[in-house]
């Protein structure tokens, strides 16, 4: 499986990849600082600049815009794939169509959730390197708070690993089609902004975790379908 | 001979509709089989549920001798195919395309590569990328992909389709030399009379999703018929004549104006004799050759083309 795994990637136009990549955490390293100093700083009621605890919940939300990049490998794993006709040639080989889709699946999952891992501690760097210098966030991080950090960062990474798998099944395997997978990433990204906008009160660890089982459930259709609604 | 492709009841359907219908084809080792059809008769489906791209709808396809099915493609490492047009990843090079296919097939043999590369004389641009390769170089390129883990099964789907005349010479010389050389079976599918008939051994002729015969072509060669046609503006009181006065049984009516004469020992001359002593004006005369385009023209067509016979006793021509 790891073989397959390492084809996927070897396929994928990498160069395009990593750029993305690169954007993806160039952006959201700074995010943080930027929506502390600029976009909250005239709200009174935000308080996420107040402890390094409080910043936590923002880092949380800005790392979900990984969800953007799974939408992309999905674009470049599947849906290119079959545009391309590309994935004639996997299913000309001796393997069942099941053990490939596994084995794009688990890429995706494991490259999103190394790109959100890399992201999450390049963004928490950054922003204390920032805070060195401009005063962002009060005080100064605790070994909880790092503690805390660190295990947030690996649960969230493996949760927007699995999330990002969402719009696997019917976007990428079923209908095939670039604009629906990236605005259900999109909308997935902002669930807890558009929650809040509708003043309903989601428990965020909750939310993520219901998306988590979503991307599973998706992903375990995709694999167990993909000779019914996977044929070229 | 073993057969290297069998299939039993090989349907496939879409959408309610019959692609394929019940295909029974059967490939010995070691021949070129072309299958023959018009477009849209079936054959890249066909050659598809072959090489596991498609599933079938029902039947069986025993590969080697071993049913082919989705949870047991192992066969599949003993075939190549290019089908429809050679794909490839067209941001990677020559070489990196070869050494994922290959690697897929857990076959690791470097110079195995370079040997399939220099076979289709693509040496020396293997670290191009294939986006700058013509189609006919991609169709070489994909020729060495099929050949490279030396297959006992190559799939060939309109190889030369595409190509231009020396091109075309070339992929024909090439299929010749794996196949004499190296003892590849080759499917091979066409809608070109002309271009399968000088590689293939066997032809299977599929129309509307069915295989309507499986021929050998020296056999069809031998059932060449000579006829000898007949324009003239009075068919019932010709074809009358022909039967009462020569004798003549074996003929058709074509196109109601058109008289086949397939009787061998009837000549020009005689039927003109008869028809000019009987005062039947003769607007065309003339000895014919059928031709294997002829033989299989009226094998798709399903002999549509060729009018029924008349009402005056006449037989269809045997061969016909």
């Amino acid at each position: 499986m790891i073989k397959l795994m390492e084809l996927e990637w070897r396929k994928l136009e990498r160069t395009k990849v990593i750029g993305e990549v690169i954007f993806y955490w160039v952006i959201m390293m700074f995010l943080p600082v930027f929506f502390i100093k600029v976009v909250f700083a005239e709200l009174p009621t935000v308080d996420f600049g107040d402890s390094y605890a409080a910043a936590l919940d923002l880092m949380l939300l800005i790392q979900a815009g990984n969800l953007l990049f799974g939408a992309s490998l999905i674009n470049h794993v599947f849906i290119e794939e079959y545009k391309n006709k590309t994935i004639a040639l996997s299913f000309g080989y001796p393997l069942s169509r099941q053990k490939l889709v596994m084995a794009k699946v688990l890429f995706i999952a494991v490259a999103v959730f190394c790109c959100t891992l890399v992201s999450f501690l390049l963004a928490g760097v950054t922003t204390y390197a920032v805070d060195q210098v401009q005063d962002v966030i009060s005080g100064v991080p605790t070994l909880a708070d790092l503690l805390t950090y660190a295990a947030r960062m690996i649960i969230h990474s493996i949760m927007i690993a699995l999330a990002s798998l969402i719009p696997l099944f019917a976007f990428g395997l079923w209908i095939r089609l670039v604009i629906p997978t990236v605005i259900c990433a999109i909308v997935l990204m902002q669930l807890p902004t558009i929650f809040s906008m509708l003043r309903i009160t989601v428990n965020t660890d909750l939310l993520y975790s219901i998306l988590s089982i979503l991307g599973v459930a998706s992903a375990v259709l995709s694999v167990k379908l993909v000779n019914k609604v996977g044929d070229l | 001979m073993n057969s290297v492709i069998r299939t039993y009841e090989l349907t496939k359907t879409v959408k309610g509709k019959h692609i394929v219908s019940n295909i029974h084809l059967h490939v010995k080792q070691g021949e070129i089989y072309g299958l023959l059809g018009p477009n849209g008769a079936g054959k890249t489906t066909i050659m598809k549920m072959l090489t596991g791209l498609i599933i079938p709808t029902s039947g069986e396809i025993m590969l080697f001798g071993r049913k082919l099915a989705e949870t047991s493609k192992e066969s599949l490492k003993r075939v190549g195919s290019i089908i429809e047009y050679p794909i490839f990843f067209e941001h990677l090079t020559a070489m990196e395309n070869l050494q994922i296919h290959c690697e897929y097939l857990g076959f690791y043999d470097k110079k195995a590569i370079h040997r399939a590369l220099d076979m289709v004389q693509l040496k020396g641009i293997e670290n191009q990328k294939v986006k700058d390769f013509s189609l006919g170089m991609k169709q070489r390129l994909g020729i060495a992909r099929a050949a490279i883990t030396k297959p006992e099964l190559i799939v060939l789907d309109e190889p030369t389709n595409g190509l231009d005349p020396i091109g075309i010479k070339d992929m024909r010389d090439l299929i010749r030399t794996l196949n004499l050389e190296y003892g590849i079976t080759f499917l091979i599918s066409s809608h070109i009379l002309g271009e399968i008939e000088q590689v293939a051994d066997r032809i299977g002729v599929i129309r509307n999703g069915r295989l309507v015969n499986e021929v050998s072509l020296p056999d069809i060669r031998q059932q060449r018929t000579d006829y000898i046609e007949l324009v003239t503006s009075n068919v019932p009181r010709t074809a009358y004549l022909l039967e009462h006065e020569l004798h003549i049984t074996n003929m058709k009516i074509v196109q109601g104006k058109k008289i086949r004469i397939y009787d061998e020992g009837i000549s020009v001359g005689q039927i003109s004799r008869l028809l000019v002593s009987q005062n039947i004006e003769i607007e065309e005369i003339q000895k014919h050759t059928s031709t294997l385009e002829d033989y299989f023209y009226h094998q798709i067509q399903g002999g549509e083309q060729l009018d029924q016979v008349n009402g005056t006793g006449m037989e269809k021509a045997g061969t016909h």
